[in-house]
């Protein structure tokens, strides 16, 4: 029921705000991601082998945006992005459940789904530096490469898919660009738990997440960059009685990135370190760490029209982790082709017509306890059909 | 059925490699600022006739010129103001350098209807009358009669060296039309007794009066000495160090041929 409400409220906000800010301008944009799914996996036959069976074989929305982007002054500028989904955090429950579904946390058998992803305000001018931005609100999570993944392929930014950085968040940032073009950076708090969770899905906690990003262009074509986050779960003492809390977790997050851009290849790399430490419970303390690399391929001058090939090849390595139910050693290569047509006078493609395989592999040695977790080898097929609109409203 | 197969691939390839196969015209494509829109027009075709090249012009605004730029879709980006550094991080993280060209100089023409008494008007009483401090002309000197803002839209190049230079980043009333092109300001504060509005130099009509700004009218003078405080220069951007046929493209739009059709779309010589 809760999720309903959100959801009529949301809509609402969308349909209502044109109306208020009538006199603005006004970016409206809106993104949908159509997409047929075909998964094999690893499951065990009638003699106890482990064989690969179609596991998924779905059409889904999975993917929708709609935003808002209203210019208050050359200085003050909003966004209000709504993310909608069919397919992540829906659930299709039995119809023989024992209690009303409508009292079960998440539930939702509406198909789709709708949450707030952006919501902040930039000000720029506070302070007498060049395009340096505070913003506030609901926002980008400056880490690693997730704050600019364009979805070159399906898959999501290696700290999103590794749940080691929230995509967006509720915080306070200073953002900006290095005058004279050579870099980026930004310094801020968050919540520290992502914009999916809101109210009583927020862990018992009171610190916020501290994070640094500084990206650097020393010369066209080479990018570095590195960010660091301090992130907490749940409270040291428990409220009630000062005990300490066992499950609380103490997170230092690392990442560096490099570009490399030269001609029709777009090469990119990134490292990832996330250090846990459970300073009221004995040996849980690990480290996971992770690569990923990501060449992309234009054959636009060599076509005359914009092709892409791509590949990817990720490592995400939880070995280290005592937890029996994350541990293993992930190894996944994806190949991808785009055609990306109907551009826009800045070359911004309308459609992307996407295509990916991928292969995931996890350590033999580790396979059972990832298995018993859920976690197993798969080849997924995916084709998607990404279509964008954005118009700016002015009186 | 192998040898149907085989055609098919054929056919396939064929298609793929055509537009490699076909003989290809020397292009030049140039995006951008709708304030440069007009040299570089004049200069394409003045350019064309003596050189084998194909130069096509677009409009779009300073942002869209820089973005095409970045995308490597437009050999030269027009721009009415200097890149930011978001844009030339983006531009550098895409392994594109750019480079400028100045090409010309232009003053921010301050224009109002032919008939309207106002002579000159300080940065600061400009500023009030676009925040909306000032509504009536009777209040700075001029007629018993409501002032109608006319300003550029927020992505034009125009609009954000007007901000800097003359707004400081104060927004502009809501009541304000916020139009596309510099031809569209000059047609409606023409036709408009009330009317104010911001303009290059090179667009000012029979049908508008130029205000002088802080007791200095824009000319060739006062803009390249500076004297003009809302002065500015035209851009052209070029990815790396500008070669080939855009190289001899700029090289003409600074011969002194390239520099008349400057001074002949209204605008004032680098030279």
């Amino acid at each position: 029921m809760a999720l309903k409400i959100n959801a009529k409220w949301l809509l609402a906000i969308i349909l209502i705000t044109p109306v208020l800010i009538s006199g603005l301008p006004t970016k409206v944009s809106g993104e949908m991601w159509g997409r047929w799914t075909n998964e094999s996996a690893k499951y065990k036959d009638a003699n106890n082998e482990y064989v690969f069976k179609t596991s998924k074989n779905y059409f889904s929305l999975e993917r929708g945006y709609f935003g808002l982007e209203t210019t208050f002054s050359e200085n003050t500028k909003a966004r209000f992005t709504v993310d909608m989904f069919s397919t992540d955090a829906t659930h299709q429950y039995p119809t023989d459940l024992a209690v009303p579904i409508d009292t079960l946390k998440n539930a939702s058998i509406d198909g789709a789904g709708l949450k707030l992803k952006y919501a902040y305000v930039d000000f720029a001018r506070l302070f007498p530096v060049p395009e340096l931005n505070l913003t506030v609100g609901l926002q980008k999570v400056y880490f690693g490469t997730i704050y600019d993944w364009n979805y070159s392929l399906i898959g999501k930014a290696p700290t999103d898919e590794y749940k080691v950085a929230n995509s967006a968040d509720y915080g306070i940032t200073l953002n900006g660009y290095i005058p004279g073009g050579y870099g980026e950076y930004a310094v801020g708090a968050y919540n520290g738990e992502g914009y999916k969770k809101v109210a009583s899905s927020l862990s018992d906690n009171t610190s916020f997440a501290y994070l640094a990003n500084l990206r650097l262009t020393p010369v066209p074509g080479v990018t570095v960059g590195g960010s660091y986050m301090t992130n907490s779960v749940r409270r040291d003492k428990k409220l009630s009685g000062d005990a300490p809390e066992s499950k609380y977790e103490e997170q230092a997050l690392l990442d560096a990135v490099l570009r490399l851009n030269y001609s029709i290849v777009d090469l990119w790399g990134e490292y990832i370190s996330k250090d846990m430490k459970f300073p009221n419970a004995t040996g849980k303390d690990y480290t996971a760490t992770g690569f990923m690399i990501m060449p992309i391929v234009s054959l636009k001058p060599y076509l005359n029209k914009d092709f892409q090939l791509l590949f990817r090849y990720d490592v995400w390595d939880e070995t280290d982790n005592p937890s029996s139910t994350s541990f293993y050693k992930l190894n996944a290569t994806t190949i991808g082709a785009n055609y990306n047509f109907l551009h826009d006078a800045s070359n911004v493609p309308a459609m992307q017509l996407q295509l990916n395989y991928t292969m995931k592999k996890y350590n033999e040695d580790d396979s059972a306890p990832a298995y018993a977790d859920g976690v197993k080898d798969s080849n997924q097929l995916m084709l998607q059909l990404k279509w964008r609109f954005s118009s700016t409203i002015s009186n | 059925m192998k040898r149907i197969s085989i055609i098919i691939a054929l056919s396939i390839i064929l298609i793929a490699v055509s537009p490699l196969l076909a003989a290809k015209k020397k292009q030049i494509t140039i995006t951008g600022s709708t304030t440069v829109l007009p040299i570089a027009q004049a200069a394409a075709e003045a350019f064309m006739d003596k050189n084998d090249v194909n130069i096509s012009v677009r409009g779009g605004g300073s942002g869209v010129g820089v973005a095409a730029l970045i995308n490597k879709t437009a050999t030269i980006a027009n721009s009415s103001r200097p890149m930011k550094a978001k844009e030339i991080t983006q531009a550098k993280s895409a392994g594109v350098n750019p480079v400028s060209y100045a090409i010309a100089n232009d003053g921010i023409t301050i224009v109002v209807h032919k008939n309207n008494s106002v002579k000159d008007l300080s940065i600061k009483q400009i500023r009030d009358i676009y925040t909306g401090k000032v509504t009536n002309w009777n209040q700075v000197g001029g007629p018993n009669l409501p002032i109608v803002i006319i300003s550029r839209d927020v992505a034009s190049g125009t609009f954000e060296v007007f901000n800097e230079k003359v707004l400081s980043g104060a927004k502009v009333i809501d009541s304000a039309m916020m139009l596309a092109s510099n031809n569209a300001v000059a047609t409606t504060v023409g036709d408009t007794p009330g009317a104010i509005g911001y303009i290059g130099l090179g667009y000012v009509t029979d049908k508008t009066r130029i205000v002088s700004v802080e007791g200095v009218t824009p000319s060739e003078k006062t803009i390249k000495s500076g004297e003009y405080k809302i002065s500015r220069k035209l851009y052209m951007f070029t990815n790396g160090k500008a070669t080939g046929d855009a190289a001899r493209f700029l090289n003409f739009i600074f011969s002194a041929e390239g520099q008349k059709i400057v001074e002949e779309q209204g605008f004032i010589s680098v030279k």
